[in-house]
This record gives structure tokens, C-alpha cells and sequence, in this order.
């Protein structure tokens, strides 16, 4: 562990305009760049899914031919997923860690900055695909051969795409690991640092451990395509199930890259707004590992009704349970840090809460899905679109929506509008039970994902649906509105606004510094990152 | 710790994080001939090989077993493929010989390959193939006919419930071969 007492990024002036942000090096420039564009792929994905939601307001076919339809749905995946999700989690890993451990910035800032840059020419590449002959992918994300060796170019771009968002994220996990191994500030040891930390430490190993994989089977994939090689080809002595085992080890654990950062997030805000300490630290932190260990070994369980041997299937089955345990840990944890706290309930509170029970909701369906003979008659049916939207929409996209109004002052300096964010939770929260608690009845009646028309008798829960998905987006524009009046005319923020906040972040004033800890301060760390005392650090 | 030192470390660890990048992408490749491995051994997707006959092909005893052959052809290919028997019936244990004409109608060489399929899916195992043409890639010149012969029994292990089986072949063009 590093002592910095170097000022090798000091004294220079911040550069302004376009060179700014084209040459970010600051980690709180990318960090800042991050968040915006997965906002600005969150909203693109957003309106795919619209698009999808308005063909499904009724049956028949309205607006799109099936073609059209099944590329939204692919792309919606996709761009959620790749566009928005990861990349905020790494933005904000950006912003806050080296504020959370007492770094002057990340590791390698000029590679954080290519991190960033590889992101939007690979938006574009799967954006300008819909334009193309044959029109953009639309094997669904998971981009299931032979499906995916056989449509036209756009299949090629979002390969491409893949591998240029792999490999960001790649770098961006190796620069979270070394600014966690390597940059820490004196007194900040492991079994002390916040839970947001541990969660990227280990969700940063996961991207390093399957992005590759990912990268390995679509690359697999192109040469089927293009290059005469049968590895998912029947004929050629390849096996198109082959694809599933090599894509869902990738996919698993890609649930939890998605999952764990959220799961540190809540474990800031709630013991803030409880006003006591995390309950079950080191549980946490022993939980979070196991989770990711376990991610490895629960692949199958989304190929019950490949024809597997029974063995294989209870195998799997078992392991996928046993993840509930470690789960289990941590809504517990959660749940025992409110008991007998004094609780209040700003927004980033209300998001957290919301987090906690309905990701449990959707964790009850995946142990639900995890049973083989429960998951065979639902697999591909609305009840797994249902269960994968409340551990991602309301698990990470309701967690960064807590972080991004939980961190807003210290990023910007100004309050957001308490009124606003309370409105965008209660309307969010509302409405995105509207929109995914029927799919829940309409998969468990037999409706299929991933399809342009039903029958007639999923009517009312589609219509159901519908509404609530326009309404859900609309409410998002209330969280946009009230970010950018809030970063004009928000009122000054202190350096501490939330009376129960104890991390290193919060000792610097707000906004914080451009260069914060250029030489690392002394720390006196109790567990969760909670800062006792602190000597020293010098910022610009 | 000085600046350079620092750095010096922090590359170190760089290097070690990509080098397991790159072994992850190199496992994926490799994942592709453990996987074959495990069917070899396991016996789980026994598809191009004859199966061993040992001592199922005797004690016929069970009641006949409905058999039913059919094929198809992958879109846009100029096969024609059609089983000379539509439907017998056998014991279980009994030896069957049934013949399938393959014709190359389209006026370019083809190299194909039969994929059979089963109904339902768990009577596969029991249906034990001696010769197929499906055991290996299949090339015709233009308009060339030729007839094969499939071999096979019916395992007596066969669960009593299931007394209708369904043998499909699927062809597919091999990419790359032929003219
Ligand atoms: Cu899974």
C-alpha cells in the first residue's frame, strides 16, 4: 500500500471546453462523462423499449413488422446492459473511490480516459445498425447460435460492438482493482474500506474474469460467419448448445457485475439514514465473495430445456439455490442496520428501500426459476422478462438513481430538489410495479417473450403494461428536469448534508476539490470506511 | 513510497490483471474441446458414432414399438431426401434396416451432413444405430442419387410408456465443402 507524497498531477489549470472532456484524465471528468452518456443510453434504450411496449398495447401488428420488433428487443438488451448498466456502475466507481480511499485520482488516468472514449463509437456501431441491410441484430441479447451465425451485417457491427465495450471494461476493471490494491490511503486497510469499494473490487475482478469469454464466443460466432469455422454449426460436427455453455458462463456472473455494485451502493445510503452503523460488516464483505465464487459454477441453470441429464439439472438447480444464501445474508444485514435506527426518508433513503424490497422480489422469482421443472415450463415466458426487470430495473437502476442523488452534492456542490426526487421515486416506484408485476401473471399463463403478437386472452396485463412502461419513462424526465435545474440553481451543499454519513468523501467539502488528496492523508478507519480521524491530505 | 515506485507497482499489477484477461480469452477457446471431451466420456451427445450393441440386442420380448422416419432439409438447399419406409413396427432387441434416397437435384457439387432427431427427445438414447449415413459428411455430384441403409434396434430398456418413436433426419449444408 502506497503512501503518495508525489503532486505529479498539481499545479496545472484545469483545461476548459471540448479539450476537457476529449482529454479527461481528472477521474471526476469521467466519472462525470460516464454517468452522462449511460443517462443518454439509458434514455435510448428507454424508448426501445416504448417502441416495444407500444406493440404490445394490443394484439396484432400495429407498428413494427416482427423483423423490426425482435431487433428492438435485442438492442433494448444490449444497450441497457452494455450502454447504461456498466457504465454507470464504472462512473461512479470513477468519481467516489479515489474520495473513498484517500487516492489522488485512478490508477492510470490516461487509460481510464481510452476507457471512456471506446464507449460511444460502440454505441454508434450498434446504433447506425438498425440502418443496415438486414437491419440491426435481432438474435435477442443473448445472440443464441445459429441464429446469430446466420443474419446479415448488423449481427457483424454488434460483434464489434461487444468487443469494444469488453475491452473498456476491461481496462476500467483493472484500473478500479489497482486504485483499490495499490492507491489506498494510510489507515485505510481492506476489512475497513466501504462496502461501495469491496462491491467494485470484486465486481472488477468479474468483468476481468468473463468480458473475455463473452469476447471469445461472439469472436467464435464471426468466424462461423465469415470464415468457414463450425463451432456452433451442426453440420460442420459443432453443436449450437455449445454456444449457451460458453455464452451463460459469461452471463451468469454478468448478472452479479450488475448486481454487487448496487448491493455496496445500499449498503452506504441505509446506514446513513439510519443513522447507525452497517450491521454485519465483515459478512458483507464474506458474502459478496461467495456471491461472485458461486456466479461461476450456476451457468446451466438457464439451459434447463436444452436436454440435459437430470444429474446436470439438479446440480445446477442446487448451486443457483445456494446463492440465496449469501443473498440472503445481505437483505438480512440490510434489514437488521434500519432495525431501532432513527430513520428519515430523503430520496436517496426511498430509492434504497425500494432497492431492498424489490430486489428481494426478484430474487424470490429467480429461486422460484432456479427449481428445473418449475423453469421448464417457464422458461422463455414473460414470468423470467418479469423476475430479470425487478432485480435490474428496480435493483441497479433504482440503486444509482439512490447514489446519483445520495452523491449530487458532493459532486456538484448544490442540493438536488428534495421535492423533485421524492416525486420521481413515488412515481417511479408505482409505476414500475404497474409495468412488470403483470408479466409476472401473463408468463405464469404462458406468454412467450420476445414476440410481436399474442393471443388474445393476454390483453388486459399487456395493456396493463403498456401504461405503466409510458408513465415509468415519462417520470424519468422529473429525475433529468431536476438534475440539471438542480446543478444551476440547486442550493449550496455542505460538506456533510447527510447527518449519518462517516466516509472519506464526506470530509472533503462539496464539490470536491478538482484535485482531491494530492498527498494522502493519515486515517483512522473504523469498519465500512467510517473515518474516526484524519490528519493531513492536501487538495487543489 | 516514491512516485516512480508507485508506478512501478502499479504497472506490475497491470500486467498481472491483463495477463488473466487474456487467459480467460484463451479458456473460452478452450472451453470448446473440454466440452467435446466431456460428451466423448459421458456419452451425452453420442450423435456420429455407432452405438455398442453388448447384450441389449437380445431378450426381445416387449411389445412392438411404432417407428416412424421422416427428414427434412435446411432452407435452400438442393437436396431431396425422403425414407423409402414410412412407418414399421419392431420389438424392441429386434434388428431394423431401413433405406433413405438422397438426391442431389441442384447442378453444383454438395457436401452435406445428416442430423438425426428423436420424438420424443428421451427416446434417443435407447434407439441404438449400427451404420447410418449420418455418421459422416455425405458428398454428391449434380443430380448423383444414392441410397442408404440406417441400422438400428430398439434397447428392450425402452420404458413401457413409450410404444411411438419418431427418427428425423435434418440435412444441413456443410460450408466451405463442395463446389
Ligand atoms: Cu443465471
Amino acid at each position: 500500500m502506497a503512501v503518495v507524497t508525489d503532486t505529479e498531477q498539481g499545479h496545472h489549470a484545469r483545461p476548459r471546453g471540448w479539450s476537457r472532456w476529449l482529454a479527461a484524465t481528472n477521474h471526476k471528468d469521467i466519472g462525470t462523462l460516464y454517468l452522462w452518456f449511460s443517462f443518454t443510453m439509458f434514455l435510448t434504450g428507454g424508448v426501445m423499449a416504448l417502441g416495444i411496449r407500444a406493440e404490445l398495447f394490443q394484439p396484432g401488428l400495429q407498428f413494427w413488422q416482427p423483423d423490426l420488433f425482435n431487433q428492438l428487443t435485442t438492442l433494448h438488451g444490449l444497450i441497457m446492459v452494455f450502454g447504461a448498466i456498466m457504465p454507470a456502475f464504472t462512473g461512479m466507481a470513477n468519481w467516489l473511490l479515489p474520495l473513498m480511499i484517500g487516492a489522488p485520482d485512478m490508477a492510470f488516468a490516461r487509460m481510464n480516459n481510452w476507457s471512456f472514449w471506446l464507449l460511444p463509437p460502440a454505441a454508434l456501431l450498434l446504433i447506425v445498425s438498425f440502418a443496415v441491410p438486414g437491419g440491426a441484430a435481432s438474435a435477442g441479447w443473448t445472440l443464441y447460435a445459429p441464429l446469430s451465425t446466420q443474419m446479415g451485417m448488423g449481427m457483424d457491427l454488434t460483434i464489434f460492438a461487444i468487443h469494444i465495450m469488453g475491452i473498456s471494461s476491461i481496462m476500467g476493471s483493472i484500473n478500479i482493482i489497482v486504485t483499490i490494491l495499490n492507491l489506498r490511503a494510510p489507515g485505510m486497510t481492506l476489512m475497513k474500506m466501504p462496502m461501495f469499494a469491496w462491491a467494485s473490487l470484486i465486481t472488477a475482478y468479474l468483468i476481468i474474469a468473463v468480458m473475455p469469454v463473452l469476447a471469445g464466443v461472439v469472436t467464435m460466432v464471426l468466424t462461423d460467419r465469415h470464415f468457414g469455422t463450425h463451432f456452433f454449426n451442426a453440420a460442420g460436427g459443432g453443436d449450437p448448445v455449445l454456444y449457451q455453455h460458453v455464452f451463460w458462463f459469461f452471463g451468469h456472473p454478468e448478472v452479479y457485475i450488475m448486481a454487487l455494485p448496487a448491493f455496496g451502493i445500499v449498503s452506504h445510503i441505509l446506514p446513513t439514514f439510519a443513522r447507525k452503523p452497517l450491521f454485519g460488516y465483515a459478512s458483507m464483505v464474506y458474502a459478496t465473495s461467495s456471491i461472485a465464487l458461486l456466479s461461476f459454477m450456476v451457468w446451466a441453470h438457464h439451459m434447463f430445456t436444452t436436454g440435459m441429464p437430470a444429474t446436470a439439472q439438479l446440480f445446477f438447480m442446487y448451486a443457483t439455490m445456494l446463492i440465496a444464501v449469501p443473498t440472503g445474508v445481505k437483505v438480512f444485514n440490510w434489514i437488521a442496520t434500519l432495525w431501532q435506527g432513527s430513520i428519515s426518508f430523503e430520496t436517496p433513503m426511498l430509492f434504497a428501500i425500494g432497492f431492498v424490497c424489490l430486489f428481494t422480489v426478484g430474487g424470490l422469482s429467480g429461486v422460484t426459476l432456479s427449481v428445473a421443472a418449475v423453469d421448464i415450463q417457464l422458461q422463455d415466458s414473460y414470468y423470467v422478462v418479469a423476475h430479470f426487470h425487478y432485480v435490474l430495473v428496480a435493483g441497479a437502476l433504482f440503486s444509482l438513481f439512490a447514489a446519483v442523488y445520495y452523491w449530487f452534492p458532493k459532486m456538484s456542490g448544490r442540493m438536488y430538489s428534495e421535492r423533485l426526487g421524492k416525486l420521481h421515486f413515488w412515481w417511479s416506484l408505482v409505476w414500475f410495479n404497474v409495468t412488470f408485476f403483470p408479466m409476472h401473471f401473463l408468463g405464469l399463463a404462458g406468454m412467450p417473450r420476445r414476440i410481436p403478437d399474442y393471443a388474445l386472452q393476454f390483453t388486459s396485463f399487456n395493456e396493463i403494461a403498456s401504461v405503466g412502461a409510458f408513465c415509468f419513462g415519462l417520470g424519468q424526465l422529473i429525475f433529468l428536469y431536476n438534475i440539471l435545474w438542480s446543478l444551476r440553481r440547486g442550493d449550496p451543499a455542505p460538506a456533510k448534508p447527510w447527518e449519518g454519513a462517516d466516509t472519506l468523501e464526506w470530509q472533503l467539502p462539496s464539490p470536491a476539490p478538482y484535485h482531491s488528496f494530492v498527498e494522502a492523508p493519515e486515517l483512522e478507519v473504523g469498519e465500512n470506511g467510517a473515518i474516526r480521524g484524519m490528519k493531513g491530505g492536501v487538495h487543489h | 513510497m516514491r512516485a516512480d515506485t508507485r508506478r512501478s507497482a502499479n504497472l506490475a499489477l497491470l500486467k498481472k490483471l491483463a495477463l488473466i484477461a487474456l487467459l480467460m480469452f484463451g479458456f473460452a477457446w478452450g472451453l470448446i474441446p473440454i466440452y467435446r471431451v466431456i460428451c466423448e466420456v459421458t456419452g451425452i451427445n453420442q450423435l456420429q458414432r455407432a452405438d455398442a450393441v453388448g447384450k441389449a440386442a437380445r431378450g426381445a420380448a416387449a411389445a412392438e414399438v411404432l417407428l416412424t422416419f421422416d427428414a427434412t432439409v435446411q432452407a435452400g438447399l438442393p437436396w431431396q431426401v425422403r425414407p423409402l419406409t414410412g412407418q414399421l413396427r419392431a420389438r424392441p432387441g429386434e434388428f431394423v434396416k431401413v433405406e433413405y434416397e438422397i438426391v442431389n437435384a441442384g447442378a453444383r457439387e454438395v457436401v452435406g451432413q445428416a442430423i438425426p432427431r428423436y420424438l420424443p427427445a428421451a427416446a434417443g438414447e435407447y434407439v441404438k444405430k449400427l451404420d447410418c449415413f449420418c455418421f459422416k459428411q455425405q458428398a454428391f455430384a449434380p443430380g448423383e442419387r444414392r441410397r442408404f441403409p440406417v441400422v438400428f434396434f430398439v434397447d428392450p430398456a425402452l420404458p413401457e410408456a413409450v410404444r411411438e418413436i419418431t427418427l428425423s433426419y435434418t440435412v444441413f449444408d456443410v460450408p466451405g465443402k463442395g463446389a
